[in-house]
């Protein structure tokens, strides 16, 4: 037989195996063209934001051709190992070692090579579907043109170029470093051989659990006050990944053949057959499979985090517009805002208007507070916009009490009110204590007086506000003392009346238009939450597919286990639950784990981003669930196809 | 009385244009609680015959029965059904898995039947200290000898307590001691649990172990010799001289 013949034989073969190496490694081709295209775009200018769109896909580019070269590597050196016999056995049959590379390159060459060019295709095709997306996702209005930019070919062609390269430079390591004898013998230093299990392992999984547990308790801790220096904030930081990243590592090493050994003690040595096919290999490939497990965790626990981080911001864009503007148009002087009211007033577009007297009070609230206040100064007084009841239709508050509002589900995570207590109000010569009933998660003024809804807005009786006014602390007053906000009566006239807006000039920079907010918010978040899903998409392919490779690798160690329970008497469907349960585990655990890891992570830190955590986190959770759940449904078709050529 | 019965079995491999013939028409039976050794050269067709025998393999002619059940007529679920509960196997490469425990292999065929834990621990004692593996049954398959993992497997096709019992070389890759030991074992639980076995070997010495040798020549049975009443030594005697006839070289490892 040629050798060219050799070639084209084992590829027929290898393509039939590795259509998923294929297939991500179109997918990523394809997605990497496609970013570099937007890059060179120029209709990408559009989305510029306050952070400009080439720079966020640039960055989600590095990102990106990061995680598909350690894929790409990883893929390569597992299939190195599955073809190390072969590779001893044309050497054993007197081929030279360059000349064995020398196959092996020109087979992954063309395997390589012909995916690379069916990504580009199927990259240039989709880059304007991509367009649109990121368009639609960021609210730009712009004709999309598909253009073929040789930029972005010679780039991609560069950077994949010097990808393969390197892989091949492993691989000629790999065939000199090795002696015909242990290239026969890659595949038995096997990791599936039973050992007991010591006292060490033991501690080791409880110490797993432990830290853990331990990450995930300081960061429900970390934005307490205790920690709220910068310093003290990174350290906790530091120190919460690393326990969990270790915590991580000795879980797989120890914590599932523990736990797994103890049920198998508990049988006492009498195994159903899916015991056999599912718990007993597990339990010692997680141990050997430790830290390819933790990286493929920590990356989905990243990747599902900043997902739900990403889409929390974006869905949540709405309401941050309305807590900082609370109605279409806000304006603190009335100068500006009969301004508009004549623009309005010339174009037929009616209105409601909303006018607040606002003052500026110290407040003591260290009595409702259930942690110490860190905004409060030094006496424990903080500044708190105050409002009457008066300029509230369908409100009143009796003499004697306030009610907090402005105070969304974000700030209640950082500092809980309790339900009832006393405020102290300071003034410039008296102090007033007032009963505080409750909390009003309404936002009536706009962020100049709100901070950007850091400080709630306290609503008392009209009476203590004439008296509160009488007494006012001069140095603490803000320059203004009057919010006006318009409503648009009916909606549809919303964008033309954005447009008259737009068309002033204010004398106030707090001359503010809610749907522009939202605008500005939307193509800046937009284009993050696109960067991040499309990497996110990436991680998740690559690291299902490097399961997925693994449990191939797994299932043809496994295939004489096979042969010899069903020459006992098994049947195929037998094997198959038990291989369909080991599945579970393989895929679940590290699947839930980094869910379990990302949960805690973002809710410790979610109020930064947004105003609603569980419908944009749960969200993503069940769809990165669903995409993820793919590789292990077609890992099971890979064991049945062994089971059943397994006799 | 005949436990296995088999008529006039044929098997081949290949194509139309290109076959072999393995088994030629070849008639076998075997009473209960026989110990029956099959010799032959290499490619005589002897392992075909016990992979054909132990439903492993598919006859292309011919009647099968195993107690009175036709086996060629079985559907795939109903022969791993009946591999479960009918029958014991014992390889020459020992077959173990190396993730479970010695007792695990074991008790393995008994998960898929209604046993109490009880009584798969009485049966495992006996089967144990009759086999002297008691010492290392918690141990995993690579941390004990040759001999150990045969006679594990051994234990593992005992267990059930099979109508027939197949094994396939279960000497060759055991050095002449553990081989002896090996055999002294299955002897001893052939009369103790009246098991039928079917033993295929190229070891005379072995063979001399069994009730009467089958010799298998070009698919066809060649001759067959029962020991009856005179000694293991006289009887491995027999068998070397009729190895001779049938090879032509005496078999000189012996």
């Amino acid at each position: 037989m040629k050798i060219s013949k050799l070639i084209l034989k084992n590829l027929k073969k290898n393509v039939k195996n590795y259509y998923l190496y294929v297939f991500a490694l179109t997918f990523s081709v394809a997605l990497y063209f496609s970013f570099v295209t937007l890059q060179y775009d120029p209709a990408l200018d559009a989305t510029k934001g306050s952070i400009k769109g080439e720079a966020g896909i640039k960055a989600g580019s590095v990102i990106l051709i990061l995680i598909v070269t350690v894929f790409l590597l990883y893929a390569n050196r597992l299939f190195m190992k599955r073809r190390s016999k072969e590779i001893g056995l044309l050497q054993l049959i007197g081929m030279t070692k360059n000349n064995v590379f020398r196959i092996l390159s020109a087979e992954n060459f063309i395997l390589y090579f012909s995916s690379f060019a069916m990504g580009m295709f199927l990259g240039f095709s989709v880059s304007k579907v991509i367009l649109m997306i990121l368009f639609k996702i960021t609210g730009v209005e712009t004709t999309v043109n598909l253009r073929f930019s040789s930029e972005a070919f010679i780039q991609t062609t560069i950077v994949f170029t010097i990808i393969y390269l390197l892989m091949m430079g492993l691989n000629y390591l790999f065939i000199q470093r090795r002696t015909i004898l242990n290239l026969f013998h890659v595949n038995t230093t096997s990791e599936t051989k039973g050992k007991r299990l010591t006292w060490l392992e033991m501690l080791i999984g409880l110490l797993g659990i432990g830290l853990i547990l331990l990450g995930y308790y300081l960061s429900t801790e970390l934005f307490s006050a205790e920690y709220m220096t910068s310093n003290g904030l990174f350290f906790m930081m530091i120190l919460i990944l690393s326990s969990v990243i270790v915590g991580t590592y000795l879980f797989y090493k120890g914590t599932v053949s523990f736990v797994f050994h103890l049920i198998r003690k508990r049988k006492q040595g009498l195994l159903s057959i899916q015991d056999v096919t599912s718990l007993s290999p597990l339990m010692f490939r997680m141990k050997s499979n430790s830290l390819l497990l933790t990286i493929i965790t920590t990356i989905s626990a990243l990747a599902i985090g900043l997902l739900s981080l990403s889409y929390i911001t974006f869905y949540s864009i709405e309401e941050v517009a309305k807590n900082t503007v609370p109605n279409d148009f806000a304006f603190i002087s009335e100068e500006d805002a009969n301004q508009l009211k004549q623009a309005l007033d010339s174009s037929n577009i009616t209105y409601e208007e909303t006018i607040f007297e606002v003052i500026q009070v110290a407040f003591n609230m260290n009595d409702i507070l259930s942690q110490d206040n860190i905004f409060a100064n030094n006496d424990g007084y903080v500044r708190t916009p105050v409002i009457s009841d008066t300029d509230l239709e369908r409100m009143d508050v009796d003499e004697g009490e306030l009610i907090i509002s402005g105070y969304n589900k974000s700030l209640q995570s950082v500092f809980p009110f309790k339900s009832s207590g006393i405020v102290t109000l300071k003034g410039k010569n008296n102090t007033v204590e007032l009963g505080y009933t409750g909390i009003e998660k309404n936002y009536y003024l706009s962020h100049y007086y709100t901070g950007g809804s850091a400080r709630p807005t306290a609503i008392v009786d009209d009476k203590m506000f004439q008296q509160l006014k009488k007494d006012l602390d001069r140095e603490i007053e803000q320059p203004s003392s009057i919010y006006i906000g318009l409503d648009v009566v009916n909606k549809k006239q919303l964008e033309q009346a954005h447009a008259l807006f737009a068309e002033q000039n204010f004398t106030s920079e707090y001359a503010e238009s809610q749907l522009h907010i939202k605008k500005e918010n939307q193509k800046i978040f937009g284009l993050i939450m696109f960067v991040v899903g499309f990497l996110g998409l990436t991680f998740l392919i690559t690291s299902g597919c490097i399961l997925y490779f693994k449990q191939m690798d797994e299932a043809e160690d496994e295939q004489p286990n096979y042969t010899i329970l069903r020459k006992i008497g098994f049947t195929q469907s037998n094997l198959l639950k038990g291989v369909i349960r080991k599945q579970i585990f393989n895929f679940g655990i590290p699947l839930l784990v980094g869910l379990s890891h990302s949960y805690f992570a973002v809710k410790s830190g979610w109020f930064f981003f947004g105003a609603e955590l569980w419908t944009p986190m749960m969200l993503v959770m069940v769809i990165y669930t669903a995409l993820y759940s793919i590789f292990a449904f077609l890992s099971v078709l890979y064991y049945k196809r062994v089971i059943r050529e397994a006799l | 009385m005949f436990i296995l019965q088999a008529t006039k079995l044929h098997k081949s491999y290949g194509n139309k244009w290109n076959k072999q013939e393995v088994l030629k028409g070849l008639d076998v039976s075997v009473k209960k609680g026989e110990f029956v050794s099959i010799m032959g050269a290499s490619g005589s067709g002897k392992t075909t015959l016990l992979n054909v025998l132990s439903s492993i393999d598919k006859v292309n002619d011919g009647s099968i029965l195993i107690d009175g059940t036709e086996m060629t007529k079985m559907k795939e679920k109903q022969l791993a059904e009946f591999r479960k509960h009918q029958l014991g196997f014992i390889f020459q490469e020992y077959n173990l898995l190396d993730t479970l425990t010695v007792k695990e292999n074991i008790l393995l065929p008994l998960s898929v039947m209604n046993i109490s834990r009880k009584g798969a621990e009485q049966r495992f004692r006996a089967l144990a200290k009759t086999l002297g593996i008691e010492d290392v049954q918690n141990k995993y398959p690579n941390e004990i000898s040759g001999g150990q993992k045969q006679r594990t497997s051994a234990a593992r096709a005992f267990i059930h307590q099979p109508s027939i019992i197949f094994a396939d070389e279960p000497t060759g890759a055991l050095d002449s001691k553990s081989a002896s030991d090996l055999l002294d074992k299955l002897k001893e639980l052939n009369q103790q649990y009246e098991a039928t076995i079917v033993m295929v070997t190229h070891h005379a010495v072995a063979a001399s172990y069994g009730d009467r040798v089958i010799f298998i020549k070009d698919g066809q049975i060649y001759t067959q010799l029962h020991k009856g009443e005179q000694s293991r030594k006289d009887f491995f005697q027999d068998i070397m001289s009729t190895q001779a006839v049938l090879g032509g070289v005496q078999d000189e490892d012996q």
